[in-house]
C-alpha cells in the first residue's frame, strides 16, 4: 500500500469521525427542551416584530403607490423614488438574533460539554481513536448546522412576512445581501457558542462556566454597545444629529475629524464589543441605516471591511480557544474517577 | 513473536503528592481474563485509567497490544473497548443509536450493522429501539458491555463491571464475559471486588495493595499454593493481611 493511500484513508477516518460528532451534536440540540424553547421564543418575537412593522410598511407602501399614479395621471416627468426599503423591516429578526441568539448560542456551547460531563460519556469518547482536536472540530459543526437551521428559519419567516403582508417581495440582488448577513450571523454565533462551551469546559461546576459565559454576554451584547451609543454624537438628538444638521455621510466624518481623540475611545469600546460589529454589518447590508441605502454592495462591503475582519477574527480565535480547552479539559477529573 | 496484551514497566503514578501506584511490572498475555484485586482506593481505577489512555503515568511505560499508552494513543485506542464503572450513555439516544455513534467513532464500516449484530450477541435485541435514559442500571451496563465491544476490540477493560446487577446479572456479566474470550478471543482485564466471579471467570489474579501489585498468578496456581484457604476470598484476606 502506498504512503498516499494511507495518508487519504486516515484522513477519510479522521472525517468520518468528524462527521459523526457533528451529526450527534445536532441530533442532542434539536432534542433538547430547553433549545426548543429558546427557538420558539426567538422565531415567534420574529414573527411578531415583522407583523407589526410589515403592518405600517403596507400602509406607506399603498401611500406612495397613490403618490406615484397620482404624479403620473398629471404626467410628471420626474417622480421622487419610494423612500421606503423592504429589508429594513428585518431590523427587529436581526436585533432579536444578536441577543437572543447569542443566548442560544452561549446555551448550546455548555449543553456540549455538559452533557458529555452529566452522561460520563467523555471517558468513552476519549477511549476511542478520537482526538480532542476531532471532537471540538466535530461539534463546532454540529452546533453550526443547529445555528444554520435557526438563522436559515428565522430569515425566512422575516422575508416571507414583509411579501404577505408588507406586500413587497425582496429581489435577487437583496436576497444576496440577506445571504451575507446569514454568513455573518453564523460567524456571530459561532463565537458565542464557543464562548459557552470553553467557559463550562475551563469550570470545575459546569453551571459556573454558563454564568460566567452570560456574564460576559452581558458586556459584550449590552453593555459595551449600549456605552458607545450613549457616546455616540448623532444620538444626541431625536432623528440624529447630523440630519438636524442636514449633514451627509462625508459631511458627518469631515465633522468628527475635530473630535479624533473622542472617536477612537468611542469607537474603541464599540469595537471591543463582537455585537457592534455584527450589527453594523447587518445593518449596512439590511438597508436598516438611511445612510448606507443609496450604495452599492462594493461600497457596503468596502465600509464594513473592518467588521468583517473583526468578526472573522474573533470567530477563528474562538475556535482556536475551543480547541485548546477540549484540549485540556480533564477526562478524570482530579483525584480519580471520572 | 507477538507482543503481549498488556505490558507495564516500573509503572507509577501519583496524584499531587499521592502516590497511587508504585513500580508496577506485570504482563498479561493474549486470551488471558485477568482480575484486579484490591481494596478501595488501591489504585486498581487508576491503572485502567493510564492502559486505557484517559490519563498519563507519572512515571514508567505502559503497552497494550505492543502500542505505548502515550505515544501512541490512536494505536492503542483502536484495538481496546472500556466498560466504566458507571455506565450511563446518551439518554436521549435509543441504544442502538449509541452504539452506531460509538462504532462510527471506532472506524467501524457499517455502524448500524455492526450496533445490531452486537445487541444480538447480547440477546438483548428488544432493547434497540428504546431509549437509554428508560434503562434500568442493568439494562444500562448490558448496553455499555455492547459500546465497549461494538468494533471488537483485542483488549477489554471493565472497571467494576458488577456495580449495580442484582445476582441475575452479575451471572449474565460472567456468561457475556466468558462467551467474549472463547468466541472472540478478546483478552479482558476486569477491576473488581467480587471475588466469588474472579474465581469463576478469570484465568489470572492480580492484588494490588496501596498502589504495589503484590501477587501475580494464575487461578489455578493460586488455589495449589493457598491449599489451607476455602476460598479466594480467604486467600485474600490473608495476602492483605501479610503485607500489612
Amino acid at each position: 500500500m502506498s504512503d498516499q493511500t494511507v495518508t487519504t484513508r486516515v484522513t477519510g477516518a479522521r472525517r468520518a469521525r468528524v462527521l459523526a460528532i457533528a451529526k450527534h451534536e445536532y441530533r442532542a440540540a434539536v432534542r433538547s427542551r430547553i433549545l426548543l424553547i429558546l427557538v420558539v421564543l426567538l422565531i415567534l418575537v420574529t414573527a411578531a416584530s415583522v407583523y407589526i412593522a410589515s403592518a405600517g410598511y403596507a400602509a406607506k407602501l399603498a401611500e406612495y403607490e397613490t403618490y406615484r399614479a397620482a404624479a403620473q395621471a398629471q404626467g410628471l416627468d420626474r417622480i421622487a423614488p419610494t423612500p421606503l426599503a423592504a429589508l429594513s423591516l428585518l431590523r427587529g429578526p436581526l436585533e432579536y438574533l444578536e441577543i437572543i441568539g447569542a443566548v442560544i448560542a452561549i446555551s448550546l456551547g455548555y449543553l456540549s460539554v455538559s452533557r458529555e460531563r452529566i452522561n460520563r460519556t467523555l471517558p468513552l469518547i476519549r477511549t476511542r481513536p478520537v482526538t480532542a482536536g476531532e471532537q471540538a472540530t466535530g461539534t463546532f459543526l454540529g452546533a453550526m448546522g443547529v445555528f444554520a437551521t435557526l438563522v436559515a428559519t428565522t430569515i425566512a419567516v422575516g422575508i416571507v412576512s414583509i411579501g404577505l403582508l408588507g406586500r413587497d417581495w425582496v429581489n435577487p440582488g437583496e436576497l444576496f445581501q440577506i445571504a451575507l448577513t446569514a454568513v455573518a450571523a453564523l460567524l456571530y454565533l459561532g463565537a458565542f457558542y464557543c464562548l459557552g462551551a470553553i467557559a463550562t469546559a475551563k469550570s470545575r461546576f459546569a453551571a459556573n462556566g454558563l454564568v460566567i459565559a452570560l456574564g460576559i454576554w452581558l458586556l459584550v451584547v449590552l453593555v459595551l454597545p449600549q456605552i458607545g451609543d450613549t457616546m455616540d454624537a448623532d444620538n444626541q438628538l431625536p432623528g440624529g444629529l447630523f440630519q438636524a444638521l442636514a449633514l451627509d455621510h462625508d459631511g458627518e466624518l469631515a465633522v468628527l475629524q475635530h473630535f479624533t481623540g473622542y472617536e477612537r475611545i468611542r469607537t474603541g469600546i464599540e469595537e471591543a464589543s463582537l455585537s457592534k460589529h455584527f450589527e453594523r454589518f447587518a445593518f449596512a447590508m439590511s438597508d436598516v441605516k438611511d445612510r448606507y441605502r443609496p450604495y452599492n454592495l462594493p461600497w457596503l462591503l468596502n465600509e464594513t471591511r473592518n467588521d468583517i475582519a473583526w468578526l472573522l477574527a474573533y470567530a477563528v480565535a474562538m475556535f482556536v480557544g475551543l480547541r485548546r480547552s477540549f484540549r485540556t479539559q480533564p477526562t478524570i477529573p482530579p483525584g480519580g474517577t471520572p | 513473536m507477538a507482543a503481549p496484551a498488556i505490558q507495564l514497566h516500573a509503572l507509577s503514578h501519583r496524584y499531587d503528592t499521592d502516590p497511587v501506584l508504585r513500580d508496577i511490572d506485570l504482563t498479561i498475555e493474549h486470551g488471558e481474563i485477568f482480575g484486579f484485586l484490591g481494596h478501595n482506593g488501591a489504585g486498581k481505577t487508576t491503572a485502567i485509567n493510564i492502559l486505557t489512555t484517559l490519563i498519563a503515568p507519572t512515571s514508567g511505560s505502559a503497552q497494550v497490544c505492543g502500542h505505548d499508552v502515550v505515544r501512541q494513543r490512536g494505536e492503542v485506542t483502536a484495538c481496546i473497548g472500556y466498560l466504566p464503572a458507571e455506565v450511563r450513555m446518551y439518554g436521549h439516544l435509543t441504544a442502538a443509536e449509541n452504539l452506531a455513534f460509538f462504532a462510527t467513532l471506532s472506524g467501524v464500516p457499517h455502524p448500524r450493522r455492526a450496533a445490531a449484530e452486537t445487541l444480538a450477541y447480547l440477546e438483548c435485541a428488544d432493547l434497540a429501539n428504546l431509549r437509554v435514559s428508560t434503562f434500568s442500571s442493568g439494562m444500562r451496563q448490558r448496553i455499555g458491555i455492547a459500546q465497549a465491544i461494538v468494533h471488537r476490540p483485542q483488549v477489554l477493560f471493565l472497571d467494576e463491571p458488577t456495580t449495580g446487577l442484582d445476582p441475575f446479572g452479575v451471572r449474565q456479566l460472567r456468561e457475556t464475559i466468558l462467551q467474549l474470550n472463547a468466541d472472540l478471543g478478546m483478552t479482558v482485564f476486569m477491576n473488581t471486588h467480587l471475588l466469588g466471579e474472579v474465581s469463576k471467570v478469570c484465568t489470572t489474579i492480580g492484588v494490588l495493595n496501596h498502589g504495589e501489585l503484590i501477587y501475580k498468578d494464575s487461578i489455578e496456581e493460586t488455589t495449589r499454593r493457598f491449599p489451607d484457604e476455602a476460598s479466594l476470598e480467604d486467600i485474600y484476606v490473608r495476602m492483605g493481611s501479610d503485607s500489612a
